[in-house]
């Protein structure tokens, strides 16, 4: 496979605010080139098929449903903005042909994932989440914020087939993340029952292309060890499917890292900088391309980019780089 | 025998049948009934689901691994990793198949920029995301079968097994003018050798074989390898001695110095594969080491087969005496290409008990010798004294090897 046909061959991925998907992508400009460890004697004679291993089809990433994580919309008007949550035991592919016996969260209409759905609420609205617990382990749904004791989540153990209702007012504004707080609290979270909890401020922030990156890891042999690291899921899936932005709309990426096992995990972005706010409850930003991210950690990332073509993303942890955490944005203009 | 007698004598044959068919009948029956016997006492753990890397070899840009499923259930090969990093790969055979039936192997590519001599750690994800690590400690291009390896091993194998063979002969005049008590002693010492010998393939046989896949029945394939080859041996010794007024002969000088040549040999054999594999899996210093070792380790196994000779009065020709140290020394050469261009742990396994089951039957063979022969037989203190040489002697020239 020679470099011009791994670029084509990667698939186009619709995001919601970007449909974009059938453009044609052979005339794409400057591809990643010159990656690591790619010069010398070896690279002249393999350099195709060590590209190819970074993008594009060859990429060995599962396929599946579009793994752009779209946030629910913004603000909607009432008093109280409700989601019926369930736990369930589910199967998932978290690398090509790897199948994680996962514990995960997922809407009562749709399916159980790894991140759970985004639940997302404007500060100052009442959130109310009918939690249900359909798997054969006792969970609960903790939530980060302020909120009262009693709706924390570490008192209440929701017993398997048990329902529980969490309601209080949401604030503060930030990006926020919520997980299973039943012991032991090590398995049930590398397992998988972790997601983002949006808080919009009252005024909304400016448009923006949004998604949702949760930095994860999967213990796929019970060694106390990841053996993946994915951003939302599934290794290399955003290699494989690089995500297709516009050049003339900030991206903005809900970003936090449940990572298990390890002490942190990172964000790197390629050929750009970009807004760094830390949990997103002040305008108070850092300008610049990495930011490291503890276990629980999360921040709000906003990209203007001032150049087209694929711009890699990555944990500036090569280990992980290596085994999953790894993607592309595509940016086009239109 | 009367009619009737010959009639129920054919019934009875005919119900040595029946419990074959029973068997099977009950087999089919077992099986069929899947899970449910077993589950009535608790739940079948679920698959290991880690792969046996037979081998991995090396070529500019490319890694290859030869991997085995060991499992009864079938086993998909998920993802591969080098160095704990993820990379793309092919699997040989029809339509590239990642999932291996039970005992089926296939040999995966991964193109991959290796760093000559640098450790190179393989990892296997199945499905269920199980990793099988395999640590080669260091990466070196692989002999590919050609002339000019070959002549190399040949080389190696002449150094380790031939050269060392023939000095020990050497010693074949002294030991003539040896007084009797002496020419015991000497016997009893390769008898010592032997038995060292023996202990030590044995214990590389088991070695080996408890790396092999559980389903590969490992220790059976050693005790298979030991009794063919003492059974082997013990035959050919019987060829060896004649016959005298319907009596087996015991086995004395050229004849048994021959069997010793031929035990010694068969061990030697397993010497040269030690040295060619640890040529070809890359761990070159250790190569050149073992050859030095096993060089001075089997002056004395030459010694060995001189003795028997020595007791015998007859002269022994050059021309006999050379073809004594090629039966003892040349299975090194052959050994050495086995293990230099195979590299495969069930032929090692099967070569090291050959070498054990006929080091046990020329011990056999020369205790026997000394028990007639020397003065005072197995108990005097030369016999003795020499039997613990011989291991002592062993041992010490062992630690260069080990």
């Amino acid at each position: 496979m020679t470099r011009r046909q791994a670029v084509v061959g990667a698939a186009p991925v619709l995001i919601g605010l970007a449909p974009l998907a059938n453009a044609a992508l052979a005339d794409s400009s400057p591809t990643a080139d010159g990656m690591p460890g790619m010069d010398g004697v070896m690279a002249e004679h393999h350099a195709a098929s060590l590209h190819a291993s970074m993008m594009g089809d060859a990429v060995p990433a599962p396929d599946g449903p579009d793994l752009v994580l779209t946030p629910p919309a913004g603000y909607q008007p009432g008093p109280v903005r409700t989601y019926d949550v369930v736990a369930k035991e589910q199967e998932i592919e978290v690398a090509k042909g790897v199948f994680f016996p996962a514990w995960a969260y997922g809407l009562a209409d749709g399916p159980a994932t790894v991140p759970g759905p985004t639940i997302r609420v404007t500060e100052g609205q009442t959130l109310r989440v009918n939690f249900t617990n359909a798997s054969r382990h006792p969970h609960t749904i903790h939530f980060h914020g302020i909120h009262p004791a009693d709706m924390d989540g570490v008192f209440e153990i929701v017993e398997p087939g048990g329902r529980f209702v969490y309601e209080f007012p949401a604030r503060p504004a930030g990006m926020h993340l919520y997980h299973c707080h039943a012991t032991p609290l090590k398995k049930h979270i590398e397992k998988g029952l972790y997601g983002a909890l949006i808080i919009d401020p009252k005024r909304p922030r400016p448009p923006a292309q949004e998604m949702v990156m949760v930095m994860n890891g999967f213990d796929t042999n019970g060694d106390a060890e990841n053996e993946f690291y994915t951003v939302n899921g599934r290794a290399f899936y955003y290699a494989r499917h690089p995500i297709r932005v516009r050049r003339d709309q900030t991206v903005r990426i809900y970003l936090a890292n449940l990572t298990e096992f390890d002490l942190m995990n990172s964000f790197h972005l390629h050929g750009e900088f970009f807004r760094y706010y830390p949990t997103g409850t002040t305008d108070q930003f850092e300008y610049t391309d990495t930011v490291m991210l503890g276990q629980g950690q999360r921040g709000i990332v906003e990209i203007d980019f001032h150049n087209t073509g694929h711009f890699m993303f990555h944990a500036h942890v090569s280990e992980f780089t290596e085994l999953g955490w790894m993607g592309f944005f595509d940016v086009v203009d239109r | 025998m009367t009619d009737v007698g010959h009639q129920a004598d054919l019934r009875w044959r005919l119900w040595a049948v029946v419990p074959v068919i029973a068997l099977i009948g009950v087999v089919f029956g077992t099986l069929a009934s899947g899970n449910s016997i077993v589950g009535l006492v608790g739940h079948a753990p679920p698959p290991a689901d880690e792969f046996s890397v037979r081998k991995v070899e090396f070529s500019p840009g490319e890694i290859r691994i030869h991997v085995t499923n060991p499992q009864r259930e079938d086993l998909t090969l998920a993802q591969v990793t080098i160095d704990d990093a993820i990379v793309p790969f092919t699997a040989d055979g029809e339509s590239g198949s990642t999932t291996l039936e039970r005992l089926r192997s296939t040999t995966v590519h991964v193109p991959f920029p290796w760093v000559e001599n640098d450790p190179v750690k393989v990892g296997l994800i199945s499905s269920s995301g199980i990793v099988t690590t395999h640590d080669v400690p260091a990466a070196v291009e692989t002999e590919q079968p050609s002339l000019g390896g070959a002549a190399g091993l040949a080389v190696i194998g002449v150094l380790v097994g031939v050269l060392p063979v023939a000095l020990g002969l050497a010693w074949l005049p002294s030991l003539r003018r040896a007084p009797p008590h002496w020419l015991a002693a000497f016997m009893a010492l390769t008898a010592g050798l032997l038995t060292f010998l023996m202990f030590d393939a044995l214990s590389e046989a088991l070695e080996l074989q408890a790396a092999l896949p559980g389903a590969l029945g490992g220790t059976g394939l050693v005790l298979l390898g030991v009794a063919l080859s003492y059974l082997g041996l013990t035959f050919v010794a019987l060829r060896l001695s004649g016959r005298e007024g319907g009596r087996v002969k015991p086995l004395t000088g050229v004849g048994l110095a021959t069997l010793v040549a031929i035990g010694i040999g068969l061990h030697n054999l397993g010497e040269g594969l030690a040295v060619g594999s640890s040529l070809a899996l890359g761990e070159l210093a250790l190569g050149t080491f073992l050859i030095v070792g096993f060089m001075v380790h089997n002056v004395t196994e030459g010694l060995g087969i001189a003795a028997p000779m020595a007791e015998d009065g007859a002269r022994t020709g050059p021309g006999r005496l050379v073809a004594l140290a090629l039966i003892a020394g040349a299975p090194a050469v052959l050994g050495a290409w086995i293990g230099g261009f195979l590299t495969n742990d069930l032929l090692a396994v099967l070569f090291f008990a050959i070498a054990a089951g006929a080091a046990l039957q020329v011990v056999v063979e020369v205790g026997r010798f000394v028990v007639r022969r020397a003065p005072g037989g197995l108990t005097s203190g030369y016999a003795l004294g020499g039997y613990l040489t011989g291991i002592v002697a062993m041992y010490a020239t062992g630690l260069l090897v080990a």
